[in-house]
């Protein structure tokens, strides 16, 4: 398949060439925001263009009976182990967000839409690793998750992958956030020439009181963009941290949007970008604050240091208020390591590349730190250091 | 007595200003040698030359350590040979554990020499003997290097790497600024226990006060990018009567 060939066609088309009769109102949407290219906001800074012109080998989705396991494997978008007697099964989506900013969100429903479902039932903490063992192939998979009411789970996400090339991944999740619950949510995807880029398009609805704890830690090199809609309703929270360290040619980044729709509510969104070599970080977000939505409180920063004269990031922290009474703010800054303090580590005999090492996990730590188990905390840190290292093996930047 | 380090007509700039003009000095395995000089003289260009800073630029002139012309060599390898700034404003790093620095640089120095690395417990016993002889709370070494430390603090903390990496060329920049009586005690106590008859310290210093503390063998007067005059620690006194105008070019 190759996706290129949706491109500016209407809801009837696109339905043509994907054999869907039904699900009018998705393609509708598709249609309607148009296949991502540069001209569409969210993908300005992203060569998704090139991704989507590829030919592509599609799976049959056939979902299985999953192997018990200590966590939830899915492997090229089905469910192979899932721990005992949690829930998890393949079933249509019924909730699917008609307001969401990314057109992938409603491909990825239309190509997907036996989703996958999990539901997490009490204080539970379960760590979700998706595996990818296939070359020239585009893997699509959608997961839909609940978690109960005035209980606070945990989800890990991790990514691993076999010897493969040129596959694209388009997933994401529609997560539902009880009310009065927390849901924590680590997500660590560290790539290195992994031979697979990866759209992920999300949605998060958090209901009344309820809080999201959302950690995302992408490191290394490849293509790979997340897109984010978080919808946060009375009295509900948001706590968002992103850690990017890019080497090689990476591009990657996070596009959100974050809507302030009941009272009360709150939202802080903090970005720590670290780019090497030629590598180009993306932080795109909008926090939006509905005229629903008075006594909102709302920051967002994004601070982001450059190793290399060919590294760039685009930084665009936004604000959209439809409101008066609320406190809100916003920043973004840009800089090098400081000099002083590389200088110091040095005269002290500490190597220049340990010295920077040890400048950039220091910058990184205080969203690492966020990581309250220890094994996920260290497994961060173990991938941070092993593409600082592989970035200076391929780079005399570091030298 | 051969030197440990000669310094021959060094000519250094800082941007476009030229601050050391063609200086001369001579560092004995052993000695005490105390620079003072008014401001501006160039006492702190000269030490960050012997280290590498970055800032200045040496446009003619050699160091010479242990009969090597270190010039060229990077911060760092200076540093693994045995030469130790300790800075006038030592420099926050927030986010670096102060032990973990500590025990990395001690680790980089005993690599070097091709000892083993120092592991966790051992480094801490060592700590533990250091942070009493200078002192220091044990909560020190526990926080981010030198983020909330007082004056007195970071250079204690100064003191502590110098006798963790036991250098041979210790150079002291303004080590008595901002410190109290009792700080400067404790600081010059560690100092002294570093004399072994083989190290040589270069105290640089505005006031004679740390002399009292720190016994020299040498005051050299820095003026306009240059020594102008070499004498024992009776020229603190002269010094102190007449300052630095009355001083004559030798």
């Amino acid at each position: 398949m190759n996706l290129s060939i949706l491109k500016n066609k209407t809801s009837e088309e696109i339905g043509k060439h994907l054999d869907i009769k039904d699900r009018v109102t998705l393609l509708e949407r598709l249609s309607t925001l148009g296949l991502p290219s540069k001209k569409n906001e969210a993908y300005r800074y992203f060569d998704v263009e090139k991704l989507l012109e590829k030919e592509y080998k599609i799976l049959d989705n056939l979902p299985m009976s999953p192997k018990p396991s200590n966590k939830i494997e899915i492997k090229d978008g089905i469910v192979v182990a899932a721990p005992q007697g949690m829930r998890v099964y393949s079933e249509h989506c019924d909730k699917i967000d008609m307001d969401h900013f990314d057109p992938l969100y409603y491909l990825g429903h239309l190509l997907s839409p036996q989703t996958i479902k999990i539901e997490l039932d009490g204080d539970v903490e379960v760590e979700i690793e998706h595996t990818f063992t296939q070359s020239d192939t585009l893997i699509h998979y959608r997961i839909v998750l609940y978690n109960q009411a005035n209980r606070h789970a945990t989800v890990y996400e991790n990514f691993v992958h076999e010897t493969i090339e040129n596959t694209l991944v388009l997933y994401g999740y529609d997560m539902h956030i009880a009310q009065d619950s927390t849901l924590r949510v680590v997500k660590m995807q560290s790539m290195q020439h992994s031979g697979y880029s990866m759209i992920a398009s999300h949605t998060i609805n958090v209901a009344q009181n309820a809080n999201a704890l959302l950690k995302t830690f992408d490191i290394g090199s490849d293509q790979a963009l997340q897109l984010f809609k978080i919808t946060l309703d009375t009295h509900a929270h948001v706590d968002a941290g992103h850690l990017l360290y890019l080497n090689a040619n990476a591009k990657r980044g996070t596009v959100s949007q974050i809507v302030h729709t009941g009272e009360y509510a709150s939202s802080t969104q903090e970005a720590k970008n670290i780019l090497d070599a030629q590598s180009r970080g993306i932080f795109d977000a909008l926090i939006k604050v509905e005229n629903t939505a008075k006594y909102t409180k709302a920051a967002q920063n994004s601070q982001a240091i450059l190793l290399h004269d060919g590294a760039y990031m685009i930084a665009k922290p936004q604000l959209e208020i439809y409101i008066d009474e609320l406190e809100a703010s916003h920043g973004a800054t840009i800089g090098q390591l400081d000099k002083q303090q590389l200088f110091y580590l040095e005269s002290r005999g500490i190597s220049h590349v340990e010295a920077k090492k040890i400048l950039v996990i220091a910058f990184a730590n205080t969203l690492i730190e966020q990581v309250k188990d220890s094994r996920q905390q260290e497994r961060i840190k173990i991938a941070f250091e092993k593409a600082f290292y592989a970035g200076y093996s391929e780079n005399s930047s570091l030298s | 007595m051969s030197s440990i380090m000669k310094i021959e007509n060094l000519q250094a700039k800082i941007g476009d200003k030229e601050i050391l003009k063609g200086l001369n000095l001579e560092l004995e395995p052993g000695k005490v040698h105390a620079i003072m000089g008014p401001n501006g003289a160039g006492k702190s260009t000269l030490s960050k030359a012997i280290v590498g800073h970055y800032d200045v630029d040496v446009t003619d002139g050699n160091i010479i350590y242990k009969n090597q012309i270190i010039n060229d060599i990077a911060p760092e390898k200076r540093a693994l040979e045995g030469i130790f700034l300790s800075f006038q404003h030592p420099v926050e790093i927030p986010g670096v554990n102060n032990a973990y620095f500590l025990r990395t640089a001690l680790n980089a120095k005993r690599k070097h020499e091709g000892k083993e690395e120092l592991d966790a417990a051992a480094f801490l016993r060592l700590m533990k003997e250091y942070l009493t002889l200078l002192d220091m709370k044990s909560d020190m070494i526990s926080r981010s290097l030198n983020v909330g430390f007082s004056g007195g603090e970071k250079k204690r903390n100064e003191i502590l790497q110098m006798m963790l990496l036991e250098p041979e060329v210790i150079i002291l920049d303004e080590i008595d600024s901002g410190l109290d009586i009792d700080a400067l005690r404790a600081v010059s106590e560690g100092i002294n226990k570093m004399k072994d008859g083989k190290r040589s310290f270069l105290v640089i210093t505005h006031y004679s006060r740390i002399l009292d503390y720190i016994k020299p063998d040498y005051i050299h007067v820095l003026k306009e990018g240059k020594i102008i005059k070499t004498a024992g620690p009776e020229l603190v006194a002269q010094l102190e009567e007449h300052g630095y105008d009355g001083i004559e070019e030798e």
